[in-house]
Parts: structure tokens; sequence; C-alpha cells
């Protein structure tokens, strides 16, 4: 290698340091909000000659003003008043923003370092690794969750939220922070993202109750609108009373083990007889039309029952936009705007013990009784103030023959 | 005493600079998968101190994203005061001018290395860590190039013949090698406003590229055993080394996939319907940042082969009619090609 040769090597690097300069500007990129546009297509498909678009960006001009920025988020005190809140802003300016530390060490930008990848910076669930994963990422937008102790209506307890987050589930894409828990420099970071999460999935709402009174009501897009700030307040208030809307779990039967997180069934003193007859007791419940348990998860529960259906996430721009999830031609009038392929909501295969909303006993019980809300799966008719249904020992029973469907396979 | 006996340090710093990129680029790695770039805010210093008087305690019993970013900066350092012994010795010792003027540009290289760095700090700018986290790699192949170059193989070089076509494919492995590593860097550092269609056709790039990368060290493998390159160790070597690297590569590549997105078919074995995975896990760390730092391998192990190549090639053309057969060569071809004078060792290359 000559001299010129070296000269032109380092002309190269010195043209790439310019280069990149002018690629990257001079400081970090301004990122925003996502506007809402797959559910602005969704409204404005029939009977509306509205662009989505300029729907979408106006409502999430609105929306900003009451919740702030990516980097910047706020709580819209002074439209609700004082006493109503619903997140803790403290952890959600730590969730928000960039990745790092600032010069107090206290780190930042949390939800982008854990959560971004997956479930976008706006929490739509259109994160880069989207159409990577099965099931797609939850959009919290729609302020529905699928794993909770609340009815089905109700929004998520906090518990819930970081029960997922610390447990993940299992056979999908979402992790188990548990290590990061259990670091003490990390020991705040899912609480912290809880109220982030639920801060999302308020704005989220929020945005798409604002774009519907827009587009269906002709409600103008005014910060100050009674009709707005009522949907706000709604929305607010539900997430604000979330935590008592939890139902009790009653305590487990002795022959089952309340050991949480334990799928070994504890078989306290029961002899075989016993087992024998709960399964028998179990199975029937299972295949009765009461529970209709067969229609999905199949007579075995290996999850290949006849019905299968979507999910509330796709049938919103499917179906309740007038389209059919089935037909490839029709669906994709809608992927320019973000939807991803409609893909039907499996039923769970008992037989391999891989429960997605936990596997403990009580977690199996509220699964049965409040139903996954947004999926198929709807919950059992529980025998409560005068009301039909299966009571407390028969619920038992079914948990039981369910969480044994997996020993017998 | 000849210039031959004396100890030779030119080898000694090429092979230490390069033996210290590669944890480098682990750390690196590591930084990337703990997303801890800005676990520092500051840069050149650490948290206002001098980078090397920020007190040990703090960052080696601090915040583990704290710790690996102070330390690839310290261990970026290390690697560049061991390229500015390099540099000194080769212009002290080395004979070949090219050589002395390729440590120069190795220490340019690692100096633009620790600006984008430190750019990509003081900036808060993800792009310029993507390109941080490509060039990395090229240093490495960079350093290791050297480090071949000092090698009593690249000296004492005896013309030989290399197999039909694996100088280019040699090159064809490099190139795609290289092409993998950036795409690579594209999925790792992703920006948060990425698409999930730019996303996607990044994925099905980067494994059409796995398939290229495969095909090439396959074809590099079943060249250097045809008859009569059988019996060349000095290019089974390599290429047995690069047949076992795409295997370790391979495996790491579909663990990275579990370890991020899980396996699109978990519902077909109890195993992976049950697994859950560790967000910032030790194994689920280790596992994509060993998939990275395996594909640095994979190029640096590419520029050897090239090396050991194109060095039979160069001292061919060179002296055209030097070169050696192996003994149980039984190779058809014109008189001048079955011509095994002993050749002469070219050094001063």
């Amino acid at each position: 290698m000559n001299r010129s040769a070296v000269a032109r090597l380092s002309a190269a690097w010195l043209s790439s340091f310019v280069g990149l300069s002018l690629l990257v500007g001079c400081g970090p990129s301004k990122l925003e909000y996502r506007p809402n546009d797959l559910h602005a297509a969704s409204l404005t498909r029939e009977g509306s000659d509205q662009d989505p678009r300029a729907v979408a960006k106006k409502t999430s001009a609105l929306i900003e003003q009451w919740f702030g920025t990516l980097d910047e988020p706020k709580w819209p005190a002074e439209t609700l008043g004082a006493d109503l809140e619903a997140v803790r802003m403290d952890s959600v300016s730590r969730c928000a923003g960039p990745v790092g530390r600032g010069v107090d060490k206290v780190e930042r930008g949390v939800f982008r370092k854990h959560c971004v990848s997956c479930h976008g910076l706006t929490g739509d669930g259109l994160g880069a690794a989207a159409m990577l994963v099965e099931p797609y990422p939850r959009d919290f937008r729609r302020g529905t969750f699928k794993f909770k102790s609340t009815p089905v209506g109700k929004k998520p307890t906090r518990q819930d939220i970081h029960r997922t987050l610390y447990e993940g589930i299992p056979g999908t894409a979402m992790p188990s922070f548990r290590a990061i828990d259990e670091s003490k420099e990390f020991a705040h970071d899912i609480d912290d993202l809880v109220e982030y999460v639920r801060f999302l999935a308020i704005r989220g709402e929020v945005e798409r109750r604002v774009m519907a009174a827009y587009v269906r009501e002709g409600v103008e897009l005014d910060p100050d609108s009674g009709r707005l700030k009522e949907l706000l307040a709604q929305v607010v208030q539900k997430w604000a009373a979330s935590e008592s809307d939890a139902i009790e779990i009653p305590e487990p039967p002795a022959y089952i083990s309340s050991a949480a997180g334990d799928l070994a069934i504890g078989i306290d003193g029961i002899d075989n007889g016993q087992h024998v007859e709960l399964m028998k007791k179990g199975q029937s419940l299972f295949e009765s039309e009461l529970t209709a348990c067969v229609k999905c998860h199949g007579k075995t529960g290996a999850g290949d029952g006849a019905s299968q259906d979507y999910d509330e996430w796709t049938k919103d721009w499917t179906i309740l936009a007038g389209i059919d999830p089935k037909q490839s031609k029709d669906w994709k009038e809608m992927k320019p705007f973000g939807a991803l392929k409609p893909v039907l909501a499996k039923p769970r295969n008992f037989h391999w013990g891989a429960y997605h909303g936990g596997k403990s006993p009580s977690e199996i019980f509220k699964r049965i009784v409040l139903g996954i809300e947004g999926t198929p799966m709807p919950p059992v008719a529980r025998a409560q103030n005068g009301n039909p249904g299966l009571s407390d020992e028969e619920l038992w029973e079914l948990v039981y023959y369910v969480m044994h469907l997996e020993e017998r396979s | 005493m000849s210039s031959e006996a004396k100890f030779n340090f030119v080898k000694l710093w090429a092979w230490l600079s390069a033996m210290f990129i590669f944890p480098l680029i682990w750390v690196g790695g590591l930084v990337t998968t703990h997303d801890a770039g800005m676990a520092v805010p500051d840069w050149p210093g650490t948290y206002g101190y001098n980078l090397f008087l920020y007190p040990i305690s703090t960052w080696l019993y601090g915040p583990f994203d704290l710790l690996i970013e102070h330390g690839h900066r310290l261990l970026g350092s290390w690697v560049g005061l061991l390229v500015i012994f390099l540099c000194i010795s080769a212009w002290a010792t080395e004979a070949r001018r090219w050589y002395r003027w390729a440590s120069v540009g190795l220490l340019a290289a690692v100096i633009a290395q620790g600006l984008l760095g430190g750019f990509r700090v003081v900036l808060d700018e993800r792009t310029i860590a993507m390109v941080h986290g490509c060039g990395g790699p090229l240093v490495f192949a960079y350093a290791s190039f050297l480090a071949f170059a000092s090698s009593s193989d690249w000296k004492h070089a005896w013309p030989s013949i290399a197999p039909k076509g694996l100088w280019r494919l040699s090159w064809v492995l490099l190139g795609a090698s290289v092409t993998q590593l950036v795409l690579g860097a594209q999925l790792r550092h992703a920006l948060p406003s990425t698409t999930p269609v730019g996303f996607m056709s990044m994925v099905h790039l980067h494994l059409t590229f796995a398939g290229v990368v495969t095909a090439a060290i396959l074809g590099v493998w079943f060249l250097v055993r045809r008859n009569p390159y059988r019996t060349e160790p000095r290019l089974k070597v390599p290429a047995n080394a690069l047949a076992g690297l795409l295997v370790v590569q391979l495996a790491l590549g579909i663990g990275t996939w579990m370890a991020n997105y899980a396996l699109p078919w978990s519902e077909t074995a109890p195993s992976l319907a049950r697994y859950v995975i560790s967000a910032k896990g030790y194994w689920e760390s280790m596992l994509v940042t060993a998939h990275q730092a395996t594909g640095s391998l994979l190029i640096a192990f590419s520029t050897w082969l090239i090396c050991r190549v194109g060095r039979r090639q160069i001292s061919l053309v060179q002296n055209p009619n030097s070169f050696t057969i192996p003994q149980d060569a039984s190779i058809v071809g014109t008189a001048r090609e079955t011509q095994t004078t002993v050749g002469q060792p070219v050094s001063a290359i």
C-alpha cells in the first residue's frame, strides 16, 4: 500500500464522518406517537368520506394536548381534576423517553429498553418485530387485557399486569422480567412499566373514543368540548376503579395444592378412587353444554375443537368494519394503515400444561370464571346471588380435571 | 544475531491487538443486548471523571449496564494502546512498507471506532450505534489480516496451487459475511420507529444471506478436499475452522431467534410450548451476543482463508515457475502446471 492509498483511505473515513453527521443530524431524532390510522380507517370505511389519516392525525394532536409527547408525557389533571388519577406519573416519566441514565445515574426510557421492539412506541403492538411473533404483540390502545382478575369489561389490576410481566407468557415472545426484578438496581422496573402500560392504554383508549365521537357523532376536536371531556373521564374512572373490581377467588379444596405456580397437584390424602371420581366429575363438566369447553378445546383438551374464531383486536378492524378476515384481498385493504394478517386465536392445548395466563390452580380458576377478554374464551356462568351456573365446588373439579389433562397425556 | 532470530514484536502486537478486539466485540455486543449504550451519559469522561480515574468500586459493583459500558470503553482504550505499540514496532522494525502504513490505517480505524462510540453517546443517536456495531467486526478483520500478514505462513509461504475457484469463492464468502453482519446489526439496532414490514424485510435478507454464507463455506470446504489439494493443511485448517464455526453460528442463530421471538411453531412440542423467555436473562443474553461475536469470527476467519489462498496466488504470479504440488497429487495438466521446481519463499512481499 503506498502513501496515496493511505491518503485515499483517510479521505474515505473523513467522508464517512461527514456523511454520517448529515445522515443523523446534530442530535437525537424526534420520535412521536403513531396516530391510530387503523381505527380511523375502520371508522371511516363505511358511511364517511373523511380521509382516515387526516382523522387520525387530528385526533392525535388533541390527545397530545392531554397526554403530552413520547419524551414528555403528562397527565390531563387540569381537565380531570386533581382527584382523578389512575397512574403514577413519576413512574411514567421514568419509563418514557430514550434509554439511558441521567447524570443522577437514574435509569430512564425503561419502556423503550424492554418493550418497544414488540409493542411499539405507542403501545399499538406494531413494534419492529411484530410480524415475527405469534400471537401478535398486544395493542394496549383498546384497553383490553387478557389475563386479569376482573370481570369482562373491567380493567386489569396493577397486580394482573405485574404478574404477566413477572411470569412472562410461555411459548410466546412475551418474556419474563423475573431476572430484572430480582436485581437490586432494576427492582422498580416492573412496577414502573405497569404504570406506563396503564398510561398507554388510557391514552390509546381515549384516542379511540374521541376519534369515534368525531367521526360518528360529529363532535369537534376541541379539548374544551364537554363530550370529549366526558369520554376522557369515563376511561380514566374505569382504570382508577380497577383495583376494586377484582373478584375474590375462594380457597381451593384440600385436593388442590394452592402453591402458586406449582402445576403438580397436591393429592393430600386422596386415594385413587377419589381421584377417579373427581376426574369423572370434571370430565362431565368439561363436556357439558354449560361450559362448552369442547367446542374449542376439543373432546380430549388438545385444542382441536371445531370452533375457530378471531380475537377482538382483529375483529375490530375486520368484521366490525365490514371486512372478511378470511379474504386476503379484503383485509389487505387495511394493510397500509398498519393491519397485520389476521390470525385465528388458538385454543390452548391442555396436554402440554402451558397456560398463557398462569398455571397455578387459582389462575386457571380465574380463566374459567372470568374468561379471557378479547378472545373467543368466554366466562363460564358461576352460581352466585341466585344466578344459575357452576358452583365453586364444581369449578374446582373442572380446574382439577383440566390440570390433570397434562398428566394424563 | 540475524534479523530472523530477533524477537518479532510486530507479530506480538498484531496478534495481541486482534486477540483483544474480539473480547471488545463481545462486551460491545453485551452493551447492545442490554441496551446499555447510554448507561454513561457523558463522553470521553465517565460521570465527570477522567475515563481512567473513574472509581473502580463504583463501576465494578455498580449497575450491570454501567459496568459493561464503562468496561467497553476501558477495553477499547487498551486496544488503542496495543495498536499504538504495533505502529511503533512496525515503523521501527518492519521491512514491508505497506505493512507499516497498514498499521497506521488500523490505528486510524480504531480511533474512528472510538469516536463513533463517543458520538453515539454525545448525540444519543442509535443510528451511530449501528454504524459503530458494524465497524467493530471490520476492524477485527483488519487487525486479523495484519496478524496473519505477520505470521510465518505469510512470510515464508511456498508457492503452491490454490484450488480453482477458491480465490473467488473466498472473496464471495467475505463479502457475504460482511453483508450478513450489516444486516444483523440492522436487526440488533432497530430503531424504535422501525416498521414491522421494514424489519421483516431485513429478517428475510438476513436469512437469505445466511444461506449464501452457508453455501460459500460448504463450497470452500469441498474444494479444499478435492484432489490434489486435500493434503494441503494450510488450506484445510481455515476451511475446517469455517465449517465448524458455521455449525456453531447456525445453532446460535436459532437460539437467538428463540431468545428474542420464540419459535413460530412453539405449539408443536411441550418443551417449546412451556418455554418462557427470560428478559435480559444470562443465557438469553449470552446466546444473542455469541451469535453476533461468532459472526465477527466468521469474517476474521474468511480473511484468514483469503490470506492463505491469496498468498499462494500472489506467490504463483510472482514466481510462475515455482510452486509445489502435494506428493500424492495426481493431477492432469499442462507441462507448466505440472512443473515441480522447488520455489523460493517470497518473504519480501
